[in-house]
């Protein structure tokens, strides 16, 4: 199998960067994190994870609807980790309520729309966005456009298989991934609490 | 849709954005709502695209505000006009292609029913005249005569809007449209009887002039679909900007339309819908 | 119906024990479905596929499946199966051909939406003139529809591929459809030793849950969800969003390599991995060329074989690399336009060493005199 040279990197990269996994990018295995196109181990992700989240002027976390609805079991305390971790970084949240696209409609301020992310970010000045709960097809969408039109840095928390567009990304992450990147953030802050 | 299934996350209320908290805090799941509550309660249409004075955008919005179950209801659209107010509208819905709905429903009504034995899942189709009664008119009456459980749904302007007002199947007679430059040389087709033959227990013809009987008859369609078989509903819903009448005018144009004797509703209802209707009816 | 225990897709390809019986590429699609835990399958006779969707029929009658209908035309058919699909089954069909080219329209939506439906392809000629005999030139038609593309060589591939198709398409990351292509004829409806498995064992079923997009069933999140939503409208913002959709949908096909290398063992297999001279085709295109390969390398030629499983995604660099150390290669076909020769041409480095051919189509074998001629004509 070809090593692919190329870089998940903040952009602006141009008009239409090529998709991640068609330049020889490959999801991490399970246990595994991926890191501007590189495989890497999980707690190597998570920590610079946490590291781009404090340094962050903007950082910004884009919940999308998979855990802004309480909609299974398991949802609510992720959610509410979530909310714990964001108040830790001291990020504020900007919801993706669903997929349909919305421009010219679209208020900047308050929402993140797949298939116009980059109006978010570009009106919000946003250095810094964390992906949650999006379905794994919209997400890829989202962070692709995010790479091609702006220089910000995306990182996915996926419950599944990960995400190649981003410039950081765990798989199979839960609760327990949320937690982790809280301690992190906390412990990298100098352990003072928020 | 499971019970308390659309519940914002704890934590989140204050950023959903407020057309999604109007829909858990009064929105219509679960509810018994008919177009008598209109006004009262977050409807399921966000803001749409379609023209001033669109007769299909007034049918959309009333047969959207007269589904029974609207929490378990799955509409399958087409290639049209209504096409474009679809992604507005909080139920799963699915365009796939010009002509194919009947098909597509055809698989996902069948696929609901295995994985919810338990549950009713209503399918209702909703597409224009030029899907239903000329590009999928095979899979239309094949639906049909395979008796399907579903709902079929036409929103008739009598003609191609979305393309810009070409002839349809459904055009009168006589009518000047694009591609029919000197006039439509065949009468509209008369789908309900057609309907009706091919074995639809429970068929209508209504319009947004009404809205009290296209409440009931869309109702009525969807409840005998999901109990006995195949229904069929058509809605006149005149178009406006291709018809180039005044958008003011389009309840109007219906009424006129109706004392002239050239649009009439309808309804046929098979022993067996008849039945079950006085059944459910009486109880209410 | 003999009731079935879930095992774990691994310890079914790989490790259950088979037991070898003498059946034709159709009974083999049975025995196939039979294990692979289908909800739903749908039905358009055409021959030479039509027998394998009886026999789906008869599996569902005792119940291995659980929903089955006969559409009423192959467009029809491939969007009922687009319909199923969306609200969260595991869902089979088959066609050819004709058949193959009534649907057309509907193919490259199934990508578009992510559904991974599972399809074979029974080869067969395109009018006109009507024929009915085996020629693969419909898979030219569907290399650029999205759909994922598997080549058998005989009824043991069939069989061995529509299993570890469901697997593959219903990844999440992958979640495109899987087309399992057979030629008419020579698969479907000839006798062939295929090692069979275990009849009470089935895959595991599939979880729409995991799915890149919302499933249409109002049982998940977002309800305000249409599939799938036009994006066209006139700006820059519009072809972004949907340009990228497509890059999605080409990034999806790229993933799906490590989970077809890890059930196929590769997307090619190679006989005389140091020949100077290689064969390179798919389907039972591949058999022949094994009968021209024997007798030219008992000449003292050597000879060698690349066999081709996958199509989509196509094996661009094992090829390539494989292409850089030979002195020719022969391309042998069954179809009239050779887009498997324009295909190995697109990714090599020296397309001048490949020849185009032999050809045959309009329901010619391949006579392997014929491969065999070319062999020892770019030995000389
Ligand atoms: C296969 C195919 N043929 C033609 C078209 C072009 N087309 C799109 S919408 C449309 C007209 C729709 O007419 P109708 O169903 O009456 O809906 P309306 O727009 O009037 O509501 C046509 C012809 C298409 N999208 N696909
Ligand atoms: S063109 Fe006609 S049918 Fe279409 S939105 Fe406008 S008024 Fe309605
Ligand atoms: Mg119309």
């Amino acid at each position: 199998m070809r090593e692919s040279s190329y870089k998940v990197l903040p952009g602006p990269e141009g008009y239409l960067p090529p998709a991640a996994a068609t330049m020889g990018v490959m999801l991490p295995d399970p246990g595994q994190a991926i890191m501007e196109g590189e495989s890497v181990d999980r707690d190597t992700a998570l920590r610079a994870a946490a590291l781009k989240l404090i340094e962050a002027r903007n950082p910004v976390f884009f919940p999308g609807p998979l855990i802004l609805w309480d909609w299974k079991p398991g949802v609510a305390e992720k959610a509410t980790a979530l909310k714990e971790l964001a108040e830790a970084v001291g990020a504020k949240m900007i919801p993706m309520p669903d997929y349909r696209p919305k421009y010219p409609m679209i208020n900047p301020a308050i929402e993140v729309n797949p298939n116009h992310p980059n109006l978010t970010i570009w009106h919000n000045k946003i250095d810094v966005c964390l992906f949650i709960g999006v379905h794994c097809h919209y997400a890829n969408l989202a962070l692709k456009i995010i790479r091609g039109g702006t220089d910000c840095y995306t990182i996915a928390v996926c419950a599944e298989a990960g995400h190649e567009e981003a410039m950081i990304s765990l798989r199979d992450a839960g609760l327990c991934e949320l937690q982790r990147l809280r301690e992190l953030v906390i412990e990298l802050k100098g352990g003072k609490n928020q | 849709m499971k019970t308390g299934m659309l519940k914002i996350s704890p934590g989140f209320e204050e950023i959903m954005p407020p057309e999604y908290r109007e829909l858990v805090d009064n929105g219509p799941y679960g509810k018994d709502y008919g177009i008598g509550d209109l006004g009262s309660y977050k409807e399921l249409l966000e803001e749409h695209p379609l023209c001033a004075g669109c007769g299909l955008a007034l049918s959309l919005r009333l047969t959207l505000a007269s589904l029974p179950m609207p929490e378990d209801t799955v509409i399958v659209g087409s290639t049209g006009c209504s096409a474009l107010a679809f992604p507005q509208v909080a139920l799963h819905n699915i365009h796939s292609l010009f002509g194919n709905q009947n098909a597509v429903a055809s698989g996902l009504k069948r696929a609901l029913k295995l994985r919810f034995p338990e549950k009713e899942k209503d399918v209702v189709v909703i597409a224009g005249d030029g899907a239903t009664a000329d590009i999928g008119l095979d899979m239309v009456m094949q639906s049909w005569l395979r008796r399907e459980k579903i709902t079929t749904i036409m929103l008739d302007n009598e003609a191609y809007a979305n393309t810009g007002g070409q002839e349809s199947g459904m055009s009168m007679q006589g009518a000047v449209l694009n591609m029919a430059p000197t006039g439509k040389k065949f009468p509209k087709l008369s789908l309900p009887e057609i309907a009706h033959t091919c074995g639809c227990a429970y068929v209508a013809a209504a319009s947004p002039a009404k809205p009290k009987q296209l409440a009931k008859v869309v109702r009525r369609a969807i409840l005998v679909a999901r109990e006995i078989g195949p229904t069929y509903v058509q809605l006149y819903s005149p178009c406006p900007t291709n018809y180039k009448f005044n958008p003011k005018e389009t309840v109007s144009l219906i009424k006129q339309r109706e004392k002239d004797g050239l649009y009439q509703s309808k309804e046929y209802i098979s022993q067996e819908a008849q039945a079950f209707l006085e059944s459910i009816e009486v109880k209410k | 119906m003999i009731d079935q225990k879930i095992v774990d897709p691994d310890y079914l390809l790989f490790e259950a024990p088979r037991t070898s019986e003498y059946i034709t590429g159709s009974e083999a699609v049975r025995e196939a479905i039979k294990r692979a835990n289908v909800d739903m399958a749908i039905a358009y006779p055409i021959t030479p596929q039509s027998e394998s969707m009886h026999l789906v029929g008869d599996i569902y009658a005792q119940g291995y499946v659980k929903e089955y209908f006969r559409g009423e035309n192959e467009f029809a058919v491939m969007s009922s199966v687009a319909g199923a699909s969306m609200a969260g089954v595991r869902v089979f069909t088959a066609t050819g051909g004709p058949g193959t080219m009534r649907a057309f329209e509907v193919f490259p939506t199934w990508a578009g939406a992510r559904l991974p439906i599972v399809c074979a392809f029974m080869t067969r000629g395109i009018n006109s003139p009507l024929t009915i005999q085996p020629d693969t030139i419909e898979m030219a038609y569907l290399l650029e529809t999205g759909i994922l593309m598997l080549h058998a060589e005989n009824s043991q591939d069939l069989h061995d591929m529509l299993l570890m198709a469901f697997m593959v398409a219903e990844k999440t990351d992958v979640h495109i459809p899987v087309g399992v292509f057979a030629d008419g004829f020579f698969v479907t409806h000839t006798r062939d030793k295929v090692n069979m498995l275990p009849e009470d064992c089935k895959l595991p079923s599939y979880d729409p849950y995991t799915s890149p997009v919302p499933v249409m069933d109002m049982e998940n999140v977002p309800v305000r969800q249409m599939r799938d939503p036009f994006v066209m409208k006139s700006n820059f913002i519009s072809y972004a969003a949907h340009a990228s959709w497509q890059q999605e949908i080409d990034a999806a096909a790229e993933r799906s390599r490590k989970y077809l290398n890890h059930y196929l063992g590769g997307l090619i297999d190679v006989e005389h991995e140091d020949a100077d001279i290689f064969i390179v085709t798919s389907g039972t295109a591949v058999s022949q060329s094994r009968e021209a390969i024997a007798t030219a390398r008992e000449e003292g030629i050597n000879v060698g074989l690349v066999k081709i499983k996958s199509i989509r995604p196509f094996p661009g660099e094992e090829i390539r690399a494989l292409a850089s150390r030979s002195k020719g290669i022969i391309v042998p076909e069954f179809n009239r336009v050779g887009w498997l020769a324009k295909e190995i041409c697109s990714v090599i480095d020296e397309p001048r060493k490949v020849v185009r051919g032999p050809r045959v189509f309009g329901g010619m074998t391949m006579p392997p005199e014929l491969i065999l001629a070319e062999i020892r004509r770019i030995n000389q």
